[in-house]
């Protein structure tokens, strides 16, 4: 009787110690820091990055896929590294997913060591002070070799967070098809051109479109993409807002988007959706849905970016996609010069609090970012390194059309902090304004105000700002 | 004396053996209610907490966006709570005494969606509703009508959500009702019919309330179900247009995972939790009262 009772009093202390040994985190680093037969020290390294390009050097090789370039550069790390013996893990996430797969493995104290993406999408993480300066891995060669422009882009304060790889310019994308069966062209560009409309052209454009496109040739089609159901894409409505000259940040990182040229801007919005130049919907139609459209033929002009036309450009190659002429245009002004702005991307590390993972991590970066081989990859998008464009200008005409653009170009985040939920702002104050909930004075007014409120909130909890 | 320790092993037997599902109740339930109350009075950074009192509430109750998510999840509660119970009662009554295989036929037809993932109906309802290229609106244009475009229309996205969930969840509560409704002791019904009541005396003043505790059990239920409301906003309407769907759950995910206001999505979830219990104890005690 004792006996039994005191099993079953042994087996339930057993049961709960258990769970509460599962519940705990210790553990959980078992491994990365151990050590190793060859006598060095085992470290292991995450390494997170959203899908950018295809394949190592060139989407077109066998079983190319959005993680090949990393784990060839990973195997290359861990063979070459001599400091310890290195582990590096790869893992492609979804661009959508990149804020809530991270919050909650920072929360959890588990971040990636290495993480690449645009850097518009990570400014937050560095004034949230999760990311480590890099300063100490980028050398005056790495300096000379890429723009000053795009070293302005990772530089938060001080210090670069994020070391610069390729970049990604957006632009918009038109069928020239469409645009010839509807008698345009003469508006139609270069096949390595990124062709620059001025705004009354633009207008005749997509008034002739939505008139004379042959409605038997293509059912259910529309002159432009427009689309606000999320943030997915809201650079080019960015871009938009910026159309009569608005500068939308003063210089103290706030939002002047209310003026007059704004509010121009947000009409132009409107009257180009009543008039039916758009596609319909575009409260409920996010920047997925337009691609998808344009690719169908069913949008003579989308949005697109340096990585995104390759991508397209090879879809059609490979018969995914029905083959069309896809050429390149600006997003026109009133003023008359394009509208132009990049992502850079890059890669970051985060600040995991060892010091051991944190140097190893830094160490693969700037392998990655500056070994000869690799920094070839960076031709998928565009190159930041001279050197590279150079090697490839040749075979890749739009380098040149995309350099003669960068003039023009704009830093749309401003790297203000907040940016995240910056962008969460926007999207249904441009829903009030396409359903007419909103008069576009109302909507500039109201996404000016809570912009600014969270921009205010985020400084007060920035590392930067409070330096 | 004697007895007495005997007594007290035994309930320490008793104890021990309840222990392991209490084990898991205060760490998997308990716990996260009291750390979500605690998190709720501190402002979250990565690197430091800061006790702000109620300040999290306060800065809540001024958001315009938060009042009207509360809105619109009470709209949620009471429409497809009440459209849920009355519907799966109407259904329910028509069917239970008829042949076995009919009702099985109907019951696995309305039983069917609730099997299939929230994802993919709502997925599947996104490609029909779709202004630019989905289906309904496609037939509408090629009818003649304008523009149709159901989900960005502030008066119309309401009721379609509500319609939406309510078709995928109705079945469940058929299930329950056609089981508890079986159940009935069928001399009650006899003795009505011999006492020549009609069909609709025998539903209203037996069948019904015979049936009571599932009817609670089923509102407790679908309220603290559409009280979480999130998949079909998420992937319908993202809140929109101008947060005219947005709902305290998506409210809370946003501010938890995208802009990381832990304090805030903490001080939602707390009262999320008070609107819950206020909803479901009166019920509660309802129920157990006449049982």
């Amino acid at each position: 009787m004792f006996k039994r009772k005191y099993l079953s009093i042994f087996l339930t202390v057993l049961l709960g110690l258990s769970l509460l040994s599962a519940c705990s985190d210790k553990g959980s680093n078992e491994g990365k820091d151990s050590g190793a037969d060859s006598g060095k020290k085992k470290v292991e390294i995450s390494v997170w990055l959203t899908p950018q390009w295809k394949g190592v050097l060139d989407p077109t090789e066998e079983g190319a896929d959005y993680d090949s370039f990393f784990k060839y550069a990973a195997d290359r790390f861990e063979k070459e590294y001599t400091e310890y013996d290195v582990k590096v893990n790869v893992e492609v996430i979804a661009g959508d997913q990149r804020d809530e797969l991270l919050n909650v493995n920072l929360n959890g104290g588990t971040p990636p060591d290495v993480f690449y993406e645009s850097v518009f999408a990570m400014g937050d993480y560095v004034h949230r002070g999760a990311l480590v300066p890099l300063d100490d891995i980028i050398d005056d060669a790495a300096r000379a070799d890429i723009e000053a422009n795009y070293w302005d882009n990772v530089t938060f304060g001080d210090s670069v967070y994020f070391y610069p790889f390729s970049h990604m310019p957006g632009t918009l994308v038109y069928n020239a098809d469409m645009f010839r069966d509807a008698g345009l062209e003469q508006y139609i560009g270069g096949e390595n051109e990124i062709k620059t409309w001025t705004l009354e052209e633009y207008e005749t454009i997509l008034a002739k479109l939505k008139s004379d496109l042959p409605k038997n040739k293509y059912t259910n089609a529309y002159p432009m993409a427009l689309f606000a159901l999320n943030n997915q894409g809201d650079t080019w409505n960015l871009a938009y807002l910026r159309m009569f000259g608005n500068k939308f940040f003063d210089d103290e990182g706030n939002i002047i988007l209310n003026d007059e040229n704004g509010v121009k801007a947000a009409q132009w919005l409107k009257n180009i959706y009543d008039k039916g130049y758009t596609n319909p919907g575009a409260e409920s139609v996010s920047s997925n849905d337009a691609n998808a459209m344009f690719q169908n033929q069913q949008l003579a002009i989308s949005f697109t970016n340096s990585v995104l036309f390759n991508n397209l450009k090879a879809d059609m190659a490979n018969g995914n996609v029905k083959q069309f002429d896809a050429r390149l245009a600006n997003i026109p002004s009133a003023s008359g010069d394009p509208l132009t702005f990049t992502y850079v991307t890059g890669a970051a590390v985060f600040n995991t609090g060892d010091e051991t993972r944190i140097k190893v991590a830094k160490d693969f970066v700037k392998f990655v970012c500056s070994d000869p081989e690799l920094v070839k990859s960076s031709k998928n998008g565009i190159p930041v390194r001279a050197s590279v464009v150079e090697q490839y200008k040749d075979s890749n005409p739009l380098f040149e059309a995309y350099d003669q653009n960068a003039k023009y170009m704009f830093n749309f985040t401003g790297n203000v902090p907040g940016y995240s939920e910056l962008r969460q702002v926007l999207y249904p104050e441009l829903q009030a304004l396409y359903i007419g909930e909103k008069k576009p004075e109302e909507a500039i007014k109201s996404y000016q105000e809570k912009g600014n409120s969270i921009i205010q909130n985020a400084k007060a909890d920035s590392v930067i700002y409070k330096k | 004396m004697k007895s007495k320790k005997y007594k007290y092993s035994e309930s320490l037997t008793g104890y021990l053996f309840i222990a392991p599902q209490m084990i898991l109740f205060l760490v998997f339930l308990v716990y996260p209610i009291i750390e979500g109350i605690r998190l709720s009075l501190y402002k979250i950074t990565y690197n430091s907490e800061t006790f702000i009192g109620l300040q999290n509430y306060i800065r809540l109750f001024k958001d315009e966006v938060f009042v009207k998510s509360a809105i619109n999840t009470v709209i949620f509660v009471i429409f497809i709570v009440l459209l849920t119970v009355v519907f799966a009662l109407f259904v329910s009554a028509s069917i239970y005494d008829k042949n076995a295989k009919y009702v099985a036929f109907i019951r696995g037809s309305y039983y069917i969606p609730v099997m299939v993932s929230m994802v993919v109906m709502s997925m599947v309802w996104s490609f029909l509703l779709n202004p630019a290229n989905g289906l309904i609106p496609y037939l509408g244009r090629e009818m003649g009508f304008s523009t149709i475009n159901l989900l960005g229309n502030p008066k119309t996205v309401l009721p379609v959500i509500i319609f939406i969930t309510f078709a995928t969840n109705v079945g469940q509560a058929i299930i329950l009702y056609l089981a508890a409704m079986i159940g009935v002791p069928k001399d009650l019904m006899e003795a009505a019919e011999v006492d020549g009541a009609s069909r609709k005396q025998v539903i209203f003043k037996i069948l019904i309330p015979m049936v009571r505790p599932t009817t609670i059990y089923i509102m407790i239920v679908n309220i603290i179900a559409v009280l979480k409301i999130f998949v079909v906003i998420q992937l319908l309407t993202g809140g929109g247009p101008n947060n005219a769907s947005n709902t305290l759950m998506f409210y809370l995910y946003n501010n938890a995972f995208k802009y990381n206001q832990l304090g805030i999505a903490s001080a939602v979830g707390v009262i999320m939790f008070l609107i819950t219990l206020l909803l479901s104890v009166p019920q509660l005690r309802a129920m157990l009262k006449k049982d």
